[in-house]
Parts: structure tokens; sequence; C-alpha cells
């Protein structure tokens, strides 16, 4: 058993999962995308030194670059936190063959460095070393300068799988570097120590001194080893993946009040804290309230009226798209069961419905306090939040019964399109420009408030109907129910 | 209680369930036999409209099961993990269970202690998420739950495959039982010829989604299918 037959193994899982070939044009169009965020960043690096001269004159891109390299390697391994997972589980099935521990461990760490986090950095540090650092410090300086960004980027790497597995035996591994992190960020902001200046003279010195490269190549090859060892010793798969937390429970002991609807909300709501992917995207549902403090600001001092509508949309309604576009797909594991068990259809959608109301009115009352920072954002919140729940949920729910992908409620959601089609992706588009063109137009045209009153009323017809629009969503639930079925039962 | 009339699923022109007729009455404990591929847990899940059928039609008390849900209200059923909901505990998905059959949590929780046996103090307040369990246990938290709303109607999908030598027998006990004191309609897939035989009071034996041999069940029920199992 070689490493390229697993590599190969890989390979084949990759491409024959059960939701990867069905949609060539979104492949495609995903290939695009990552293209494009490729050649951008590509571009970045050579950019980068014209662009630091022409934003800061007098000021030596090269210095500046190298007093972000610390920085940068921080910011980096907190990412990594959150994009990269352990790729432990896929050696199950080899576990009990005659393949040597040697040879596991060896694909488990290249499998590993097969990441779209370990590539990027390339594109930046090869295009400027050779266009500003290669003329500068000649060919020795820039080859040693870019053994080290590799070793640096390859120590990232396994510093972050070696904290994770860590963290797998005691989670305290994990906050206790997210803590140092931020403890050496505070000493840094209160001027303690100077990330900036600190980075600079390292890097600086290493490019007059390029032999000392050895030294962070040294570094990588010593968490390397930390790595490698801890793994050979941790062979196990119940030692490889996270073990759950003993359960916590807690009940939605209001939702009790209201009958089966509440129950249904309450299984809800467990669905949401108790899986990673769905967390995940509350919780950013939740950071995205900060995103006021950004941009509401500077919209507030140009007065534009629309851009302020977008945002207040993102904020307000960004759970009821996120979480709505995979509805049903979030209990596709268990959906048999759902469409068995003694639960009306209409019920059923309306209980996803109120959950969509009760959140969003969460979001709401919470971002209303924005109202302090101009007396605009409230008739525009308002509007936003009203559209939110009259129409978008609808909309939502509807575009939902199209989905017909299963969905691994355990994998994070960074970076993952699992159960995501091209329909999805439209559905976040019209949800999100739709409405903000039409108050563009009616702000430009004819004037705030009547683009106020319209989007208004537009949610508040939504909400008047909802009993109908419920019923005749149900219909629509079962017209495609054996198909959503059918779909959620392809792993 | 359940009428059939020329029920039909085909993939790719492959006919998995071809029923001409069939009824079945309350009170009957149905075993459905047959090697894999014969349909059984087509045919299940076309009787709980969880597959649209290519043709014909299945009533459960007369309605149409495609058209009117009120066949939920009766039906119970254990196909897979499927029916489970993973991230609960056991007591909470009995809760959740109980409740959309209005069961009050103190129904549900006088009902677990007349099965305490079944569990063996396994499951019950072990403070674990069902997906934590192990196959067997999953099992038995999944034909509880079905057990739990009293069903007119109970579907099973090869419950003796997954568990233990003793919760087999117990398993065996209580469908005679309910079967005969509530006069309760129960449907059986097995590979067990001997318990299923024991336990059918009528067995059906499926070969490419048809019935070909609808028999009494008991002691003369299992020659026949030893008969027809044995390798030829």
């Amino acid at each position: 058993m070689t490493l390229s037959t697993f590599l190969a193994h890989q390979w084949h899982s990759f491409w024959r999962a059960r939701n990867a070939n069905k949609s060539l044009a979104l492949q495609i169009i995903l290939g695009i995308f990552y293209l494009l965020i490729f050649i951008e960043i590509a571009g970045l690096g050579i950019l980068l030194p014209y662009l630091i001269k022409e934003s800061m004159p007098g000021k030596d891109p090269i210095v500046l670059f190298c007093s972000y390299i610390i920085y940068y390697f921080l910011v980096g391994l907190l990412a990594r936190f959150q994009l990269q997972e352990l790729p432990s589980l896929s050696i199950q099935p080899y576990l009990t063959q005659n393949i040597k521990r040697s040879s596991m461990l060896h694909f488990l760490n290249v499998r590993s460095l097969v990441h779209v986090i370990n590539v990027l950095p390339f594109f930046v540090f090869i295009p400027f070393s050779i266009v500003v650092i290669l003329p500068a410090y000649g060919a020795v300086a820039t080859i040693c300068f870019l053994i080290s960004m590799f070793a640096l980027v390859f120590n990232n790497h396994f510093l972050n799988m070696y904290i994770k597995r860590k963290s797998v035996d005691n989670s305290w591994w994990f906050f206790a570097v997210v803590a140092a992190i931020a403890i050496l960020k505070g000493a840094d902001y209160f001027k303690l120590i100077s990330f900036e200046k600190s980075s600079a003279d390292i890097f600086i010195g290493l490019l007059h001194q390029p032999l000392f490269c050895i030294i962070p190549l040294a570094i990588a090859i010593i968490t390397f080893v930390l790595n490698n060892n801890y793994l050979r010793s941790h062979l196990y798969i119940e030692e490889l993946v996270s073990e759950r937390k003993l359960t916590i429970s807690k009940s939605y002991s209001l939702l009790d009040r209201y009958g089966d609807i509440g129950e249904m909300i309450s299984l809800d709501l467990k669905l949401i804290f108790r899986n990673k992917r769905p967390k995940s995207l509350v919780i950013l549902s939740g950071v995205i309230l900060l995103y006021g403090f950004m941009f509401y600001p500077k919209y507030l001092q140009t007065g534009n009226y629309t851009m302020l509508f977008l945002f207040a949309l993102i904020i307000t309604g960004l759970f009821i798209s996120n979480y709505g576009q995979f509805l049903f797909a979030w209990q596709s594991s268990h959906f048999d069961g759902m469409m068995s068990y003694n639960i009306n259809m209409k019920q059923y959608i309306k209980a996803k419905f109120l959950l969509f109301v009760t959140v969003c009115s969460l979001q709401f009352l919470i971002a209303s306090f924005y109202g302090f920072m101009g007396w605009q954002i409230i008739p525009i919140q308002i509007a936003a939040f009203l559209y939110s729940i009259g129409v978008n949920s609808f909309v939502t729910i509807y575009a939902a019964t199209y989905n017909y992908k299963y969905l691994n409620l355990s994998k994070s959601a960074s970076l993952n399109f699992q159960g995501i089609g091209a329909l999805q992706w439209l559905q976040s588009l019209l949800i999100s420009f739709g409405p903000v063109l039409v108050f563009f137009l009616l702000n430009k045209f004819i004037g705030f408030w009547t683009a106020i009153i319209s989007i208004s009323s537009l949610g508040i017809i939504g909400l008047a109907f909802n009993r109908k629009i419920i019923n005749w969503l149900a219909e629509q639930f079962n017209i495609r129910k054996h198909k959503i079925l059918e779909g959620f039962r392809e792993r | 209680m359940i009428s059939i009339k020329n029920l039909q699923k085909s993939y790719k022109g492959v006919k998995a369930v071809d029923i001409d007729t069939l009824e079945i009455h309350a009170g009957e404990v149905i075993g459905l036999v047959g090697n894999n591929g014969a349909g059984k847990t087509t045919f299940f899940r076309l009787l709980l409209d969880l597959i649209r059928a290519s043709g014909g039609e299945i009533f459960s008390k007369g309605n149409l099961v495609t058209a009117s849900e009120d066949w939920k209200s009766y039906t119970a059923a254990y196909i897979d993990e499927g029916f489970l909901i993973d991230y609960l505990t056991p007591e909470e998905y009995f809760y959740f269970v109980g409740k959309l059959n209005q069961l009050s949590k103190a129904d549900v929780d006088d009902f677990l202690q007349t099965y305490q046996a079944f569990f063996d103090d396994a499951i019950l307040k072990k403070g674990k998420y069902i997906r934590d369990f192990s196959k067997g246990n999953q099992f038995k938290i999944g034909i509880i739950a079905a057990l739990l709303t009293n069903p007119e109607l109970l579907i099973l999908d090869e419950p003796f495959a997954n568990l233990d030598p003793t919760t087999q027998l117990r398993l065996v006990d209580m469908i005679k039982q309910m079967a005969a004191d509530k006069r309760m309609c129960i449907i059986v897939s097995s590979h067990d010829i001997n318990h299923v035989s024991e336990v059918s009071s009528r067995i059906l034996l499926m070969e490419k989604g048809k019935i070909i041999k609808d028999i009494a069940g008991g002691e003369a029920a299992y020659d026949e299918m030893v008969e027809y199992f044995k390798v030829k």
C-alpha cells in the first residue's frame, strides 16, 4: 500500500461523492470562482510593492512587508483553527488492513497538506520575492527568504494540526493558544511590544544574513516531528476524533406551551445548538450584527440610504437566508422519520416560518440600538425587518422545497459547499438584491419615505396573508416531498 | 386496515414492488420474508408514503395514503436510523414523539417504566445523544418510540437483525401480546425464519417484488420457508 494508492482513493472519494458530479455547471462556476481568487491573490503579490509606493510614499516596501509577517502567521494560525479539519476519519477503513503504520502516518501528513490555505501564501510570497527582493538583495537571499516563508507555512500547518489533536485530549489546549495570541496582540496594542518592529527586524535581518533561514526550517521540522510522534502513538480512531461532550440537556420549557408547533421549533433550536455546522452559521449571523458599526456611519454620512438598506437587510435577515437555504436539508438524516411522525405538513411549514420570525425579531431588536447613530436607521431597519419576515421567509421556504441534497450536520461550515445547488446561489442573490434594487429606484425617483413604506407594505401584505401562503407552501412541499426524500436518502 | 390495488414501483424499468391485490386486517401479524432485493423495504416505504408509487393505490382505513395524512395519527414505524433524530437524547426523543401524539411527559414516563427490562439499563438517563449509542441500542430506541404512540398499525423492518438474543426473544413476546391484547396490526420483515414463523399469524413471501406465497404462520410455515430458502 503506497502513498499514491491512498491519494488515488481520496481522489475517487472526492469525485465519486454523491453530490459532486450532479451539477457540472455549479462545479464550473465554483472552479472559475476559485481561479479568480488565485489570480487576484497572485496579482496582489505582484502589485503590492507598487501599491505601497503609491499609497505610502517614502516607505520601503520590503520593510513594510516584513513588518507584517509575524502578524500574518498569527492570524493565519487562527484562521486555520476554523478552516482546517483533521483528516483522521479517512483512515478508518485502512486501520485493519495489512498496512504499515508508518505509511498511514505518511498519508495523514501528506493528505492534510492538500488545502487551499497552504497554497494561497505562495501566490503572494513568490511574486513579491521575485519582483521586489530579488533586485534588491540578490538570488541567495531571495531563495533563503522563500525557504523561510515555506518553512513557516509548513510550521503553521503542523502546529495547527498538533494543537487540534492535543485539544481532542483536552480542549483547554485550544483556549490556551487563542489566549496566548490574544495576550500578544494586547501587548502590541498597548505598545509593550511591537509586532511590526520585531517582525521587520527579524526578517530584514534574515535578508542580510540569509543562512539564518535554517532557524525557521528547524522550527518547522520540530513541529512536524512533534505532530508525527503524537500521531504515531495515538493511531486509534477514538483518539483521533474529538470526544463528544456529555449532554447538557437544555429544555425550552417556554415553548412547551405552544403545542406541536412549539415542540417543532424547540427541535430546530436543539438542532442548531447541538450540531457543528448550523451552530457556526448562527454564530456568523450574530457576528454580522456588528456590521452596523463598520458600515452604518459611513453611509449615514454620505446619505446613501440604499446601502444602509442593504446592510439593514443583511443584519436583520441573514439568519433566514443562511439557515433557510437548507431548511429541510438540516433534517435530511432523519427526514424519513419526520415524514412519518404524526405531523401535519401545514403545521410543519408554519413552525419553520415562526422560527424565522422569532430569530429575525431578536436580531431586529438588538440591531435597533443602531438607532443612536441616526434616526434614519430606525425606519430603514423596520422596512428591512418587515420585508425579511413577510417576504424573504416565504421565498426561502419555497426555494428550500427545491433543495434535494443531503447535508452532514457534523462537518464544519466554512468553505463547505455540500448541499448547495445552483438554485441556492440564485436565491441568495435574489433575496439580497431584489428588494435593494426596488428600494434604490423608489428612493431615487420618488423619495425616501415612499421607498420605506413600499418595502414595509410588501412585508405586511405577506404577513397578513401568512395562512394562505403557508397552505400554498405546504401544497408545494407535498408535490416535491418524494423527490426531497429520495434526495436526502442518497448520502 | 390496509388494502392494496395494483401497487407497482419500478426503478429504471425493473419492478421492485409489484402487488396485484392485498388485504391486511386489524389484529393480524404479518411476517414479510424474502431475500435481499425482494422489495420488502421498498414496500414499507410505499406504505408510509415515503416514495411515490409508479402505479396503483394503497388505502389505509379506506383513505389513500398519498392523499390524506390521517394515517399518520395511528401508524408507527421503524425502518432504519433515518427515523431517529440523532442529536436528541433518548428521553427527549420519546417526549417529542409522545407530544406529537398528545402524550404528556408523565404518560411517556409511565410507558417507559413498563419497558425498563427491554432497555436493560443501557439507554435511559445516560446523558448521551442518540447518535452516540451503538446500533443495537439505537434500534431499541426506535422500536420503543414506535410502540410509544400505541399505534393501530405498526411497521418494523428487520427488527430482530440488530438486537441481542435476549431482546429478540422479548420482542417476539411483545409482538404476540400486542396483537392479541390491542388488536394491533403489525407488519414485520425478517430474515430470521424461526422468529418470524413464531410471531406471525400470516406470512407473505416476496420474490422480485411479487408476493409469491401467502400462508398462515406457525410450524407448517416454517417448514415451507425452509423448503423455499434451501440452497438448490
